[in-house]
Parts: structure tokens; sequence; C-alpha cells
């Protein structure tokens, strides 16, 4: 098995702040890979590692197989790392052809292209200085893509962008993993937008890894019927052990979608009276929260402290 | 590749006009209009122009390189220099251009370009120096006459020439050095500029040509310079002026490598 990038016992130090603390993970070449953590939790750190932006105290960090940060791995990558900035004397073309210089790869065709496919076409002569921050994201990514890189680290790709445009990276993302074989690996805060494009998911905490596997694995697997139901008891005979307690006075029921009018047949011709049924989705939230540690002294814990 | 990082750098700075023009070609200006206007006034004081007037064309074009890596001048080329070296720590796109090269060849790049444009900023600086003259000879029917050297005078200019552009390279390596260091525009034009100023101060007040004199670039640039402009029967001793030229190709080798070093060795965390 190829992988896009690995990271053996990452420690990076600024200061004090341990920022990654012996992180090792393996991303496998192919598909989105996610990067899940906190603020602080250090998602950054390692991209920037990986793209040769920062030097690791300790640890190695290799990407497509190369050492970080040598000319021979990065020129196989695009990156788009935080909200990107850009000259402010550029235009947006005028970026791209910088980039298309500096890295030798990437003609007018591309540029072109790449400004249209990003939604950049009508404003590819304005200087990508005055752009806003969703139309300097989507000049970040078509900066990442155009090239035709195998790989592609995306930092938080949809941070600011309105909800049809989120929509529309995520189609483009998701587009470019499975049509071009490009490798993808994003960070982001966005636990949906993790759960809807990618396919395996690392979780950070304090610059380690807390957990890590398929997305489907992470949340539990397929999604489940949730019954508010009276009594719980008789609801859970009925269920079986497609069946498990959710509070006092819930069930989940591990059952299709197409059982579902015969499920609740059932448990009302056993006198179970239900007050809601809803389907849960795969929740990677939950995952999210119990893979990292319980912060210490919250606000919520001075308050019980008091 | 290099050359791919020297043509990014060359297309970035074609579209940075400010830069350019406040770099590179303000002080020429600049010191053209003072001239005209010079001129000018000489002649409307005077109301009437001085019989048997010259103007040597050549030597004033020559005078103006060779003073062109002055204080003055500095000031502009330090805001051009900051610019290049500077820049992406300002405007925080390292992280936008890094990952596409290696660290060696955009600071490299960075520090030919910026040969490159010093060099066209000096010949924009002859070039005005004569435009400023014939408008000098014009305006008080001066006769224009060629160099006292003669033949000889290709060979000073170019050695002037040299000479200048190796200061204003070291200005420049200056530049690159504090401008990593502080990851600032501002300070590299401030720290830099002060710099230049306390060394070229320092380099008026001493006489005598030793090695520990000579390690002022400005003094090294001046020694060198007298060497090149001067009559054979006249020239001082060419083992000082050679001390002079390694010592100055001596500082651009440290100004350069502890750029290129530091930079490459940098965590661009903000950037």
């Amino acid at each position: 098995m190829s992988f896009a990038l690995e990271a053996e016992g990452l420690v990076k130090t600024y200061g004090a702040v341990r920022a990654l603390d012996g992180l090792s993970l393996r991303v496998p070449t192919g598909g989105v890979f996610g990067v899940l953590g906190p603020n602080g939790a250090g998602k950054s750190t390692l991209f920037r590692i990986a793209l040769g932006l920062v030097r690791p105290t300790s640890g190695t960090a290799r990407l497509s197989g190369a050492p970080a940060g040598q000319a021979s791995s990065l020129r196989r990558a695009g990156a788009m790392i935080e909200t990107p900035r850009y000259p402010p004397y550029l235009t947006a073309r005028e970026v791209l052809r910088m980039l298309a210089l500096e890295s030798g790869a990437g003609g007018t065709a591309d540029i072109n292209y790449w400004l249209e496919r990003v939604g950049l076409g009508g404003a590819a002569d304005r200087k990508a200085g005055t752009f806003s921050v969703g139309m300097k994201q989507r000049l970040g990514l078509a900066a990442a893509f155009f090239t035709r890189p195998e790989l592609v680290i995306l930092d938080e790709p949809t941070s600011g962008m309105d909800p049809a445009g989120i929509q529309e990276i995520r189609a483009l993302i998701r587009d470019l993993a499975d049509k071009e074989g490009v490798t993808i690996i994003l960070a982001s805060h966005q636990l949906d937008e993790v759960r809807r494009v990618c396919d395996r998911v690392a979780i950070l905490s304090k610059g380690k890894l807390a957990a890590e596997g398929d997305v489907e694995a992470l949340t539990g697997g397929k999604p489940r019927l949730r019954l508010t139901v009276s009594p719980v008891d008789k609801a859970l005979a009925v269920l079986g052990d497609k069946g498990q307690p959710d509070g006092p006075n819930a069930v989940l029921a591990d059952v299709l979608r197409a059982e579902t009018p015969a499920l609740i047949r059932a448990l009302v011709e056993a006198g179970v009276e239900i007050t809601e049924a809803r389907w849960r989705e795969a929740d990677l939230e939950s995952a999210y929260l119990g893979a990292l540690e319980p912060p210490k002294n919250t606000f919520g814990d001075l308050v019980d402290a008091r | 590749m290099l050359a791919d990082a020297i043509a990014a750098e060359r297309f970035r700075l074609s579209r940075d006009r400010v830069a350019l023009f406040w770099g590179f070609a303000f002080a020429p200006l600049i010191a053209m209009l003072f001239s005209i206007a010079g001129d000018m006034f000489t002649r409307a004081v005077l109301h009437r122009t001085l019989p048997g007037l010259t103007t040597d064309l050549a030597n004033r074009a020559m005078g103006a390189v060779a003073g062109a890596s002055g204080p003055f001048t500095a000031l502009f080329l330090l805001i051009g220099a900051a610019a290049i070296f500077a820049g992406d720590y300002r405007w925080e796109t390292w992280r936008l251009v890094t990952p596409r090269n290696s660290r060696v060849n955009l600071l490299a790049a960075k520090l030919i370009v910026f040969a490159e444009v010093a060099a066209w900023s000096l010949l924009l600086t002859a070039f005005t120096a004569v435009l400023a003259g014939l408008f000098g000879a014009a305006a008080n029917h001066a006769r224009l006459v060629g160099p006292p050297a003669g033949p000889a005078f290709l060979s000073q200019y170019a050695g002037v020439v040299l000479v200048t552009w190796l200061e204003v390279l070291l200005i420049g390596a200056l530049a690159a050095l504090i401008g990593v260091l502080t990851r600032s525009t501002m300070g590299a034009v401030i720290a830099g500029l002060v710099i230049v100023f306390v060394q070229s101060t320092v380099s008026v007040a001493v006489q005598a040509v030793t090695w520990k004199s000579l390690l002022i670039p400005a003094f090294a640039g001046r020694v060198l310079k007298t060497f090149v402009v001067a009559p054979p029967e006249v020239r001082s001793d060419a083992g000082q002026a050679g001390l002079a030229l390694l010592f100055l190709l001596v500082w651009l080798v440290v100004l350069a490598g502890g750029a290129l070093a530091l930079f490459q060795r940098q965590d661009l965390t903000k950037e």
C-alpha cells in the first residue's frame, strides 16, 4: 500500500507549546482523508510540516514517499493552507500565472479552466486583494488544483463560503477524488462536511492521534431509527437484538428503512406508545467528542465548582 | 528549478509597479529633474549664458552612476529591495509560494531579479544624467565635449558601473538578510538605511587605506572607483584595489549567504 502522507513520531514545539506531540499517522493514497480536531490540535502544523513551511522538532514526515518539504515531493502536490493571501497588486489570473511559472507546471488553458471551474471566470482580471473571503478561498482551490497534482492538502477549504458555494466545493472535491484519482487531505471543523466528503478520518487532539478509521466505522455505520416510546422495556422486547436503549424513554432500532412500517405496526400491536420516530444519521460528532479528552477548567467546570 | 523561480519573480515584480517606480526609477528621475531645475534657475538668475561653457555628457553619466550607491539612492533601493525580499512576509504569501519550489531557489531568484533590476536602474541613472546634461547644454548654450580620457573612457565607465552595481548588490543583500531576519519590509528599509548611512559617514572620515578601513564597503567602493577612473600614471597600488574588491565580494557572499541560510531554516508559521 502506498501512502500520500506519512508522519512518524512527529514533534513540534513553539517555545513551551507542544503543537505536535509524537504524532504518527499514515494517509493512504487515493480518496479523501479528513483531519479533524479542535483549535490547536496540530492540524495546520502537520500540514505546514508536510509542505516544508515548518521544520519538525523531531520525527519524520514524508509526502508521496519523499521527505516532506523537498522539491521532488512538492512538485506533485497542491495545497491551500488556512485563508489564502495574495499579493495585492496581482489579479486572480496573474496569481495563477505566477504560481504556474514558480512550479513550472500549468498553462494558460489550465488557468482559464480552473478559474471558470471555481466560479471566478468573471473576476479573473480583478485584483485578488479586493476579493471577499469566499472568493479568496475559491482562488486558493484553483491554485491548489490547476497544476494537476496527485495530492492536494486543503486546510478549511470552505471556510467563509456561502451554503451554495460550500455544496459546490464539496462536490468538486469528491469529483476530483473519484474521477481523476487525486488524493485529497482536508482539515475541517465542519463535521458534517467531513462525513459527507471523506472516506477516512483522523481525529487529532493535543498534537496526538486520538482516533483514526473509515468514516462509517467511526460513526457506527449505517443510520438508525430512534423511537421515543413508552414503556421502553416492552419496545426492546419487540426489537430483540436489533434494539438498544437510548436514554430513559427512547430506543435505537438497527433496521432498514423499508422495515419501518412493519416495525411500527409490531410495536403498536404490542401495546407500545410511540410519540416520535426519527432517523438518526451516522453520528460523527459523537465519535469526535468521544475521541477528545474532556477539556479541563472549562466555563462549565467553573460554574459547577461554584 | 531556479529558472522557474526567476521567471516567477520577474513576472511578479513587473506587476508591482509601486515597488518598481519608487525602488528603481524614482531616484534617477528626481536627480534629472533637480538637475534641469538647477540649470533653469541658473539661467533665470543670470539672464544670460556664460561664454565658453562646455558639457561632458559621458562624464556626467559616469558621475551620476558613481553616486548611485550613496545614502540618498540607497533609501529608494532599499524600498525596492524590501518589496522583493520581505513582501512575502508582509502579504503572508510564503504559504502560497513556498510549496512550489525549493527555498534556496525562491530566495536566490529574488537576489538575481534584484541584481537585474538594479542594473536597469543604473542604466536609467546614466540615461537621465545624459538627458539632463543635454537640457543644461541647450539652456546655457554650452558646447558638448567628449571625455578627456578619450577611448579609455569606456573601460573607466564600465569599471565604475560594475563597482557601483556591486555596491548596490550589497544593499540588496543587506535588505534580504534584514528582511528575512525581521520578517518586515519596514525593518529592511529602516535598519538597512541606518547601516548604509553609518558606514558611508564613517567612510568619509577615514583617510588611510588599510585592510581595516577597506572592510567598510562604502570606503572599499570609493577606493575601487578612484582606482578605475585614475589615469594609469597616477593610479594607486593595485593591491589595495584588489583587496577592496575582495572585501566587497566577501561582504556580498556573507550577506546573501546569511539570508539564504537563515531562510532555509526559518519556520513560516504565520506567513
